[in-house]
């Protein structure tokens, strides 16, 4: 077969057959395109609309596992060369930027003028920010600073029939129109594909601080007292995320129950937020104290747990899996234990954590392909009994319709149906990728 | 209240049928009842509905929104009625919704920091109810003492501290929904965050009453910061005070608050409930908050303050105590309203602009003040590009009111023009539909009335509201028509 259908939609060095047919991640395509443009996205998406041919989108590769359940589709574009900084207004704290842009790219250059994207997504070298975006990921330190849907400001999407739409604006306020801003965020990229994203920065703290508690095992019970405490008290944490032992270990050398604050403000003020932690330690309780250089290493080698979609062996015993669960604020401490008790009895190993006080938990597991199925199913219903959810950030393909990578549809999936019909009528774009099958 | 005298009229059908859902007394039909609801906070655009329903429940919103639909008759929701762009204002004909009646706190979660709310919520009671536990829920928009959170989600509201803590969409967590078919859906079930699926908590925040009436809505309340502090600048020349605020951002410092007013602006609150002695002879002052760990503050206020000498500052102070404190803001806070003072009407817009454009289009609205012979008072919240122009007009003088829109309309397409937006915090409404053409184009708005369509299939709900109507931008863009009252109604065909 020969990429004859494409010929003069876009130069013959931008277009491929896809050698790569069989991925263990699916979302993949028979042809691969490079876009290097919004124009290059636009005549693509034109073409398939017009032709009925269905359409993946992909950049850095780290979100590959996360949902899909279609093998591949007639094309798979790639936007990885399409990137860099398009404007970067540094007195109004905000950016301009391509999507296939990686976020230590954009971290790097923001850096120069003392200002970051407060997203800490994982795998930053990889993960782009129209992936970040388009999946809605985040990190620890959304706590105090927000997800995606706080610092989006507006975006440029390429809408299926290859039109482009603005969204939002560049002003940091702004309430005109609809906030279509926030259809876009985690919509797997199935109503567009965003070719433009414009962000609210901030200045880099003054000061860091981490600060590590680290509690005997099974003392649940104290790091939610001291949680609860620390929640009610004035200090402003950046981070209260707790790390099961597994993954402790790996980060600190010990294995146990670790809870990760970090406080980020003037040195005067993060030092007097850890003498309040020093002061506040529950009994048995050990607390070490990392600031500024040794706090951000800590932080970065955290931000490399993980599937990132390169990683997945062909050895079945290693099957790798991610989720993120959903819960109440302090109901990630439930789940935690939930989640290292469930990989006992499902023989699967587990390294997790979890924000108490954002309610976003990271499951990682490995092993066997049917005891990560059942691993998953267990801990999905023990979460809804306290109304959370699990949805599966990677799978390997072949698990996906078996687990079921967004749970239950939600009551309102009628109008979500509706919206993806409205969007995108001749459903091409990343078909399956989403809930419910959108 | 003794109505039954005021009854001579009989109720229509459809009247009747709204009194058996939520009572007799519950509905309001007779002219006289009706008045007060021709329109919102905006009061250059008036419509006489058909009726006002007094609603408690869920339940009796979701049976009203049915009947209505049978009938086929337009409605609105309203909360307190503090809009500033004529979001909850009739076109003429519609039936009005009212939420004040649903106004408990159903439930408090300080471990989880969250509150769940009924519609008709008073926004500074929430904070109120939960100070003494030392909480407080953070959008803080200027009408707070009287507006609901049921009019803030429609809204997206801002408020002058959400420079550090965001608008309402950055606060909001769950909401119940009842659709324009009468469904009832609960989106962030429990306020649990990220739910997958399109996230619809964000499009309904902000979309002005056009895709549900929310009934239910589960907010985040944050922690009352340790410590605070305020600083007032007073400044010879905006272009100073401007420069300034680049430099406090610039400094890597987030204020809570940074606002800013102009001479005019001044001389309104000083003339109102609340003086503080500002100079009269100043071009601007810049009123500025810095709060959290109060170890760290001390170090922010003096690299404030070093900022404001640097810039030519006239005087600077530290507010001393908490009640000269509340007084600086009870002074800010009156800003709109003491228009009232020096002025027999005004006009308040909402445009945006990149902070870094600040004394560029300060320039341009002090031509376009020139230009229509009208003073213009400017009271900002600075430290995020958001621009108040107060219009100050008499529209006891034949022209002027057109006149006053028309400059209105001006500061807009400068806030546009400079990559900006129409409205920053009291939406697009009726105010301001026909300046949405500013801002985005044909398509980008068909994008958004094509999302419309999947909740509000047939614009029964909240109609003519946040879009240009056909024909209208031409008409006022092309034919320079200024007065925007008669526009949509009459374009909507639904005019008295």
């Amino acid at each position: 077969m020969i990429a004859s259908y494409l010929d003069g939609i876009l130069p013959k060095e931008q277009i491929r057959i896809n050698d790569e047919l069989r991925h263990p991640l699916g979302n993949g395509g028979l042809q691969l395109i490079e876009a290097n443009s919004e124009e290059d996205i636009s005549k693509v998406l034109a073409f398939a609309y017009s032709h009925n041919k269905t359409v993946n989108v992909i950049s850095g590769g780290t979100k590959r596992g996360f949902g899909g359940e279609n093998e591949r589709a007639d094309i798979l574009l790639s936007l990885a060369n399409y990137k860099g900084i398009v404007e970067h207004s540094v007195g109004d704290l905000t950016m301009t930027v391509k999507p296939g842009t990686t976020l230590k790219e954009i971290t790097d250059e923001l850096h120069k003028h003392g200002q970051r994207v407060a997203l800490d997504a994982s795998w930053p070298e990889l993960a782009t920010i129209g992936g970040i975006i388009a999946a809605n990921d985040s990190g620890p330190k959304r706590l105090l600073y927000g997800s995606a849907r706080d610092l989006v400001i507006g975006t440029r999407i390429v809408y299926p029939d290859g039109n482009v739409v603005r969204t939002g604006g560049k002003v940091v306020k702004n309430v005109a129109g609809y906030d279509m801003n926030k259809l876009f965020i985690g919509s797997m990229g199935t109503l567009g594909i965003i070719s433009e994203i414009t962000i609210k920065l901030r200045p880099l703290p003054k000061y860091e601080g981490l600060s590590l508690l680290q509690f005997p095992i099974g003392k649940e019970q104290d790091i939610r007292e001291f949680s609860i405490k620390i929640l009610d008290s004035m200090a402003e944490p950046v981070s209260l995320e707790i790390l099961n032992p597994s993954i402790a270990e790996k980060m600190t050398g010990n294995r146990q129950d670790t809870l990760a604050i970090s406080f980020e403000d003037r040195e005067k003020a993060v030092l007097d937020q850890e003498n309040w932690v020093e002061t506040h330690l529950p009994f048995g309780g050990e607390h070490v104290v990392l600031h500024e250089e040794d706090a951000r290493q800590w932080w970065e080698k955290f931000r490399h747990f993980g599937p990132n979609g390169y990683h997945d062996t062909e050895s079945e015993a290693d099957t790798q899996a991610a989720l993120k669960v959903g819960s109440n604020n302090l109901d990630v401490l439930v789940n935690m234990v939930a989640a290292d008790n469930l990989a006992a009895e499902h023989h699967v190993a587990v390294e997790a954590h979890g924000g108490i006080g954002h309610g976003i938990s990271r499951i990682y597991v490995k092993g066997l392909p049917e005891d990560i199925v059942s691993y998953t199913r267990a801990l999905r219903d023990k979460v809804k009994e306290k109304s959370g959810y699990v949805v599966c950030t990677h799978l390997p393909f072949i698990l996906r319709e078996a687990v079921g990578v967004w749970g239950e549809k939600p009551g309102y999936f009628a109008l979500l149906e509706g919206i993806k019909r409205t969007n995108d009528p001749k459903n091409i774009l990343n078909r399956n990728r989403f809930v419910g099958g959108i | 209240m003794n109505r039954k005298k005021h009854r001579r009229e009989k109720p229509d059908a459809v009247v009747q049928r709204l009194m058996n859902i939520v009572g007799e007394r519950e509905v309001f039909y007779l002219k006289e009842d009706l008045i007060s609801y021709e329109c919102d906070g905006y009061t250059m655009s008036k419509g006489m509905p058909k009726a006002v329903v007094f609603v408690k429940s869920t339940e009796h919103v979701s049976a009203v929104v049915r009947c209505l639909n049978e009938e086929k008759i337009p409605y609105i929701a309203r909360g307190a009625g503090t809009g500033l762009s004529g979001g909850a204002t009739p076109l003429g004909g519609e039936v009005i919704i009212s939420l004040v009646r649903m106004k408990r706190m159903l439930h408090l979660d300080l471990e989880n920091r969250k509150a769940v709310v009924e519609p008709g919520f008073i926004n500074l009671k929430l904070t109120q109810s939960i100070s003494d536990k030392g909480y407080y829920y953070a959008p803080d928009p200027s009408s707070q003492y009287a507006c609901t959170i049921g009019g803030n989600v429609a809204e997206n509201s801002g408020g002058a501290h959400c420079l550090k803590y965001g608008v309402t969409t950055n606060h909001i967590l769950g909401l119940e929904v009842v659709l324009p078919n009468g469904e009832v859906i609960e989106i962030g079930e429990e306020g649990i965050p990220d739910q997958p699926g399109y996230d619809l908590l964000g499009l309904l925040t902000g979309s002005e009453g056009t895709l549900g009436i929310v009934t239910k809505i589960t907010v985040k309340v944050l922690k009352n910061p340790e410590g605070k502090k305020t600083v007032l600048a007073y400044y010879d020349d905006i272009n100073d005070a401007s420069q300034a605020v680049s430099e406090i951002i610039a400094a890597g410092i987030i204020p809570a608050a940074l606002e800013m007013m102009d001479s005019i602006a001044i001389e309104g609150v000083e003339s109102a409930a609340y003086p503080v002695g500002h100079p009269r002879d100043i071009a601007a002052f810049l009123l500025i908050e810095v709060d959290g760990i109060a170890a760290g503050i001390d170090d922010q206020i003096d690299e404030i303050l070093t900022v404001c000498k640097h810039n030519n500052v006239r005087e600077v102070k530290v507010a001393k105590d908490e009640a000269e404190r509340g007084l600086w803001w009870a002074n800010r806070k009156m800003g709109f309203g003491a228009m009232g003072a020096i002025s027999p009407d005004y006009l308040v817009q909402d445009g945006v602009i990149p902070r870094t454009r600040l004394p560029e289009v300060l320039g341009k609205i002090a031509e376009i003040s020139k230009k229509y012979e009208l003073r213009i008072a400017n009271i900002f919240h600075a430290g995020d590009g958001n621009l108040h122009p107060l219009i100050l007009f008499d529209a006891s003088i034949p022209g002027q009111s057109e006149r006053a829109a028309k400059a209105g309309s001006e500061c807009l397409k400068v806030c546009a023009d400079v990559g900006g937006s129409i409205t920053g915090e009291h939406g697009v409404g009726i105010e301001k539909s026909a300046e949405m053409r500013f801002i985005f184009s044909d398509a980008e708005m068909t994008a958004q009335t094509n999302i419309r369509a999947v909740f509000n299939p047939e614009d029964l709900l909240n109609p003519g509201k946040l879009f240009p109507q056909p024909g209208q931008c031409v008409e006022i863009k092309q034919a320079g028509q200024g007065d925007r009252s008669t526009v949509p109604v009459n374009a909507m065909g639904r005019g008295d």
